[in-house]
């Protein structure tokens, strides 16, 4: 097996405040292989965003990437100086992000945004450049691209802009894109539409997808794999269908009977007692215990990311050495 | 009408001016452009249902509920509670006593709660507005109460909105919605601002609340599973029109309209037994020019010559009705 596009290792994200160090995203490790879309899924604040923004070195002080590593191809790239991460980001690992009026500038006619991307990362002329904006316009499904090409950013509409922005992260062929919620935003006709090319992209151009958003319904979709995340951990980390039809993690499982379901009858739905839990307050071993259902005396202690089948997990239920505590209870 | 008939709206339409000012408009020769979000919407609400409001950004949904409580008057049609007009001038002295029957939660709580109000003082505010609490005493056992009743304890009414999460706050609008003893409820998108875990808590919460009160919801919302958990009817907005209104059971296991399928068709689907998810054509079109007849016909698969200068009207089968001409004359 070739080495994986992008490998975290043991990801640790701390903020420094006048409370002391807050742990954002504690001891993430995850590899995602080239046409590979991994779906990153977690509640506000579990860390996923932040997970996204490390790999493309675009953590903000007082964040800050307190241990761990992020390889790109097997190339640390976590400890780059700023210069060098700027000519990796854009060219090597593309970004898409929720809000696709925010993420263009609307001063520039998309078509110079897209050429001085391309001019940034490639070795063409301004013309090549231009012609290649225009196939890349096209290949995201917008029509007419030669005469879209010079409009701005407020003529287009929502899925039409998240679709620039998509061609944006295409511009230098990028191996890895990061998607950070790209269809939050958008209706579900049109949703429908990015997923679809989301996914051919994927398949066309062997690009790596590492894809940050909270709804199940297009990681079910979209994704090969699914990490959950809870409290800035990895819960559990396997094959989609696995995940969605046999989750192991209490959380996971209480995640998947919360979701509101078309075939499901006018019935109550299943919710997970309190909320996560704040920053300031992660509990002590797993930090899901206190809501769990399952919880016993070993929760206490933090259980590892251990392999559960075709998934891992890390839940003391599924693991078999389960520490010394539970035989006193 | 029906004693069962809460909420009824008849031919409900706005229209907002976007134009450009006056003198902007003399200089450069452009005429007024208006925007019509609702278009001769009729529905009725019976008591004790939930009754939901679907369609994409732009459909005109907020619209109808904003109508619907009052916020803002309608450029025609009307919307009458238990048989008293919301609007018409002969009613003003028995729509006093109506206000509090109506209240509304908004989709966003982190904006629809003063922040520099105490969280007592919000839920406080329906009571001290109508006067339906005797002294200081009464209210702040109310105000325990409906703290009690969502969910909450009775100590964070001394508490400011921003330390709560969301879903608290959600909770403290619905106390507020409550406190004044509503039968109707109009909800517009109250969990889109919300994780799903806590979705699940807050729509659990309104069903107990509607089953313990007797509650009537207009529930209004983007996404279909959500509603298909909670309605009883549902209707579906395009371009301000109501293309189908039906039961939840039959809606969702025969939609009739192409617009419905297609909408229906789009949902990801969380089993993901492999069916295939439809790339839906295009896109909803500008409200400034609605294309003519069927405002559904650019993006229609089954659409005829008929629907591009025809505007079809409702017809009922059973319990549901749809506007399209295809499904009228029986083609789909």
């Amino acid at each position: 097996m070739t080495a994986p596009v992008l490998s975290v290792r043991d990801l640790r994200i701390e903020f420094a405040t006048r409370r002391g160090r807050l742990v954002a995203v504690d001891g993430v490790s995850f590899d995602i292989a080239a046409g590979e879309v991994l779906g990153v899924v977690g509640e506000s604040g579990a860390g996923k965003s932040l997970t996204g923004s490390a790999v493309i070195g675009l953590i903000e002080p007082p964040g800050r990437i307190a241990g761990g590593e992020i390889l790109l191809r097997g190339e640390r790239i976590d400890n780059l100086p700023p210069s060098r991460m700027r000519l990796l980001r854009g060219k090597r690992i593309g970004m898409v992000f929720q809000d696709p009026l925010t993420s263009l500038n609307p001063l520039y006619r998309i078509g110079d945004q897209l050429v001085e991307t391309i001019l940034t990362h490639t070795r063409l002329t301004p013309a090549e450049a231009r012609d290649k904006a225009v196939a890349l316009l096209a290949e995201v499904g917008i029509p007419a691209p030669e005469s879209r090409i010079d409009n701005y950013p407020h003529q287009f509409s929502g899925g039409m802009r998240q679709r620039v922005v998509l061609a944006l992260a295409l511009c230098a062929e990028p191996e890895l894109i990061i998607a950070d919620e790209p269809t939050t935003a958008l209706d579900v006709s049109v949703q429908a539409q990015i997923i679809a090319l989301l996914k051919r992209l994927c398949a066309q151009h062997g690009v790596a997808i590492m894809l940050i958003t909270h709804d199940m319904g297009v990681i079910a979709e979209t994704a090969h794999r699914v990490a959950v995340m809870y409290a800035g951990r990895i819960a559990e980390i396997g094959p989609v269908r696995d995940i969605i039809s046999r989750p192991l993690h209490p959380y996971t499982q209480g995640l998947m009977g919360a979701i509101p379901t078309l075939t499901g009858d006018r019935a109550r739905l299943e919710q997970i007692p309190g909320s996560m839990p704040r920053l300031t307050a992660i509990p002590q071993g797993c930090a899901f215990h206190p809501r769990c259902a399952h919880a016993f005396a070993a929760c206490q202690q933090r259980p590892e990311l251990l392999p559960a089948g075709p998934s891992q997990v890390a839940c003391w239920l599924h693991h078999n050495a389960v520490p010394a505590l539970e035989a006193s209870s | 009408m029906s004693p069962d008939v809460l909420v009824k709206a008849d031919r409900l339409s706005r229209v907002f001016d976007v134009s450009k000012p006056w003198l902007n408009r003399v200089i450069e020769r452009e005429p007024r452009k208006l925007v019509i979000a609702v278009a001769g919407l009729s529905f009725a609400i019976m008591r004790r249902e939930t009754f939901a409001l679907v369609g994409e950004s732009g459909s005109g949904k907020s619209t109808v509920a904003k109508m619907v409580v009052g916020l803002i008057p309608p450029t025609a049609g009307d919307v009458q509670l238990d048989g008293v007009s919301m609007f018409a001038r002969e009613d003003e002295g028995k729509r006093r006593q109506l206000r509090h029957r109506i209240q509304m939660i908004f989709q966003d709580p982190y904006a629809s709660l003063n922040p520099r109000w105490r969280v007592g003082d919000i839920i406080a505010e329906p009571l001290r507005a109508f006067g339906l609490a005797a002294d200081a005493a009464a209210i702040e056992a109310r105000v325990c109460a409906l703290l009690r009743l969502v969910g909450l304890d009775p100590a964070d009414a001394v508490k400011y909105p921003h330390e709560f999460s969301g879903g608290q706050r959600q909770r403290i609008a619905i106390a507020r919605a409550l406190s004044a003893n509503p039968e109707f409820i109009v909800c517009d998108e109250p969990t889109s601002a919300l994780d799903v875990s806590v979705q699940a808590q807050i729509l659990n919460l309104m069903r107990d609340l509607q089953d313990q009160f007797g509650l009537t919801y207009l529930f209004i919302s983007h996404n279909l599973a959500v509603v298909r958990h909670m309605a009883n009817r549902i209707g579906v907005m395009y371009l301000g029109r109501l293309v189908e209104i039906a039961p939840a059971r039959d809606l969702f296991a025969a939609p009739r309209h192409p617009y419905t399928r297609m909408l229906l068709d789009a949902v990801p689907d969380l089993t993901a037994s492999g069916r295939p998810r439809k790339a839906v054509e295009g896109e909803v079109p500008n409200p400034i020019a609605p294309p003519p007849g069927c405002t559904f016909h650019p993006r229609c698969p089954y659409a005829f010559d008929r629907c591009r200068g025809e505007r079809p009207d409702m017809t009922s089968a059973g319990a549901s009705l749809a506007a399209c001409h295809a499904v009228a004359e029986g083609r789909i």
